[in-house]
């Protein structure tokens, strides 16, 4: 009922065909194709040339993470080739970007992702408000790990959630450390992103950023996160469907 | 990265207000001045030393925007994240660069001029552990601070004491009170105001008398002025539609009101009451008189003579001392206006909410 799948880094790191083939395992519908590292790009494009993805409901791919800027102009080549073939959508994180003439004719294929604490921009409603100004046609991936380690009342999230309501058009969820490292939600992180559960998108895609590629068992922690993270869907929509009668005082 | 939340002079409502009135407030002015002057030294002095998990804030007169020649540059290094010892060089390096600047150090107190974490200030509310210095800074962070240089530590840490304030006010959240004023949070605000009522009689003992004419101005006027723009920010709870329109169970009820709360927040105490009075042509008298009375106690906080007179005045010349007697008029005309706002004018809603929560 709800669609959720993983990011091949999450589960195979940067060994993008063992990830897609952990993601046919746990039979998943939804799958983000990362190249995290400016390493991993060549990877990915012979990976989809040599796969196919009838089988995947919604692909979407994730940029590198990092790179110097004169490797942008190969970056947005190399994924623009990808995704306007595909009509998949490219998930960017926008302290990446230096020349945003580049990447506008993506349109609303690119996906501006809210940032980290450590990140420059795009942390923050008033930043990812000025990257909209140069990106108007694009979308968003709202990152909640990322929105939590920014601010964990979740008033930036919820804040996040309301102004780019019509925006938002993919989900990451993760719990990220103060190593700001992606990994599996805790008990304590669920309770704070209960705390937005009102404003959640559930009908959109959830990709799963919680890292299980070290773990000793990937196959079966991967499943784990599945269930908890379709237990926390299953509350949010739980949440908007039904408002609380206020108690008479 | 700093929130965009600032209001240039022209924005601010206290100077709507003056000029809707037809009234002059010149201190004001000279304060707002003197206060961009002397945030834009700090700034550039110690602003680059914030961090993602530290934020450089100032308290007091420099958060109200009005800094004078005299007043204290109060500051402390407010540290939300992973322990570093590092916290400590960077508190150490504020202070040093701070003295290098013509600006006074923080009072004696210790209150300020150093390290503030925020573990502290969000789980000791009440309690043995909530200390005088703690409740202090807490509070201060809610009714008078701002942020120079980055401000996530800052946002995050007033955010999550806002968050406690809200969610475990099992009234509030349950729709059992009566107008939706968070009490927990008024209550603290009470309280605050309540310690430093106290306080002053007690470093009157401890001092033996030492300044405190001083300290009493500031008490009947900006220490009061805060106050009341805390009820206020508790009040809007209730007067402001768009928030109090979200009874119990609303979804995101407290997300929406925290960020309610820490906008208001992050702007000066004297324009929270400054915009009330915008709202009600029934206040406009008592406001030239109220506003005009503060900006005259501005005033007096700047002539380095009067303030002089102020800090050494012994009990035994303050019943035939003008200086004193000015400034218990200022009080006087000060404290009528907030007699008028919390208990008079009942077309504000406010001396409703006054009677409900002020008081018990």
């Amino acid at each position: 009922m709800f669609k959720i799948g993983f990011s091949t880094g999450a589960l195979a790191k940067g060994d993008i065909a063992h990830g897609i083939e952990m993601a046919r395992e746990l039979g998943l519908a939804i799958i983000e194709l990362s190249a995290l590292r400016l390493r991993e790009m060549d990877t990915l494009v012979n990976v989809v040339a040599a796969q196919d993805f009838a089988d995947f409901e919604y692909v979407a791919l994730h940029a590198p993470a990092s790179f110097d800027p004169s490797d942008e102009k190969a970056v947005v080549d190399t994924f623009a080739a990808l995704a306007h073939s595909n009509r998949w959508p490219v998930i960017v994180h926008p302290d990446t970007i230096s020349n945003f003439e580049l990447w506008r004719p993506f349109e609303s294929l690119l996906y501006v992702e809210n940032m980290d604490k450590r990140k420059p921009r795009g942390r923050r409603v008033e930043e990812l408000e000025d990257i909209f100004t140069y990106v108007p046609n694009a979308q968003m991936c709202f990152d909640i790990a990322h929105a939590k380690q920014v601010d964990s009342s979740m008033t930036e999230a919820f804040r996040i959630l309301r102004n780019f309501r019509d925006r938002i058009r993919h989900l990451h969820i993760s719990e990220v450390g103060s190593d700001s490292r992606h990994r599996q939600v805790s008990d304590g992180a669920f309770r704070a992103y209960n705390e937005v559960a009102s404003s959640i998108p559930c009908d959109l895609p959830a990709v799963l950023e919680s890292v299980v590629s070290e773990s000793e068992a990937p196959l079966a922690d991967a499943s784990s996160e599945l269930k908890r993270v379709t237990e926390f869907l299953a509350h949010a929509a739980h949440v908007q469907s039904s408002v609380r009668t206020p108690v008479s005082s | 990265m700093a929130t965009t939340l600032a209001t240039t002079r022209s924005e601010r409502p206290v100077f709507t207000l003056e000029q809707k009135l037809g009234a002059t407030w010149p201190n004001l002015h000279a304060c707002e001045q003197a206060t961009d002057e002397a945030i834009d030294r700090l700034r550039a002095a110690v602003g680059r030393l914030s961090t993602e998990d530290t934020s450089v804030v100032l308290y007091g007169s420099l958060a109200r925007r009005e800094f004078t020649a005299d007043s204290d540059a109060d500051w402390s290094l407010l540290v939300d994240g992973i322990a570093d010892p590092q916290h400590l060089d960077s508190s150490l390096e504020i202070g040093r660069r701070i003295a290098g600047i013509p600006i006074k150090q923080p009072g004696r107190e210790g209150t300020f001029g150093q390290l503030t974490f925020s573990h502290d200030l969000i789980h000791y509310i009440g309690g043995e552990d909530d200390t005088n210095a703690n409740t202090t800074r807490r509070m201060l962070l809610l009714l008078e601070s701002v942020p120079v240089g980055g401000a996530d530590a800052y946002d995050r840490v007033l955010r999550n004491v806002l968050e406690r304030y809200l969610s475990e006010d099992y009234g509030w959240v349950h729709g059992r009170n009566p107008r939706g004023v968070p009490r927990f949070l008024q209550n603290d605000i009470a309280r605050y105001w309540r310690t430093m009522a106290v306080d002053f009689a007690y470093k009157q003992r401890q001092r033996g008398g030492e300044g405190w004419a001083l300290r009493s101005t500031k008490l009947r006027l900006s220490r009061k002025l805060i106050f009341a723009s805390g009820l206020l920010m508790c009040f809007s709870c209730a007067l402001d539609s768009a928030v109090a329109s979200l009874t119990a169970g609303s979804p995101s009820r407290v997300q929406t009101i925290i960020e309610h709360l820490w906008k208001l927040s992050r702007r000066p105490p004297i324009d929270l009451l400054a915009e009330t009075f915008l709202l009600h042509d029934g206040l406009n008298g008592v406001a030239v008189d109220m506003f005009g009375a503060y900006d005259d106690f501005l005033g007096l906080l700047s002539d380095a003579e009067a303030r002089s007179r102020l800090a050494t005045l012994s009990y035994a010349d303050a019943a035939t001392d003008e200086t004193y007697e000015l400034v218990r008029r200022l009080g006087h005309r000060f404290q009528q206006g907030l007699t008028r706002l919390f208990f008079e004018e009942d077309a504000t809603g406010i001396p409703e909410l006054t009677r409900i929560y002020g008081v018990f």
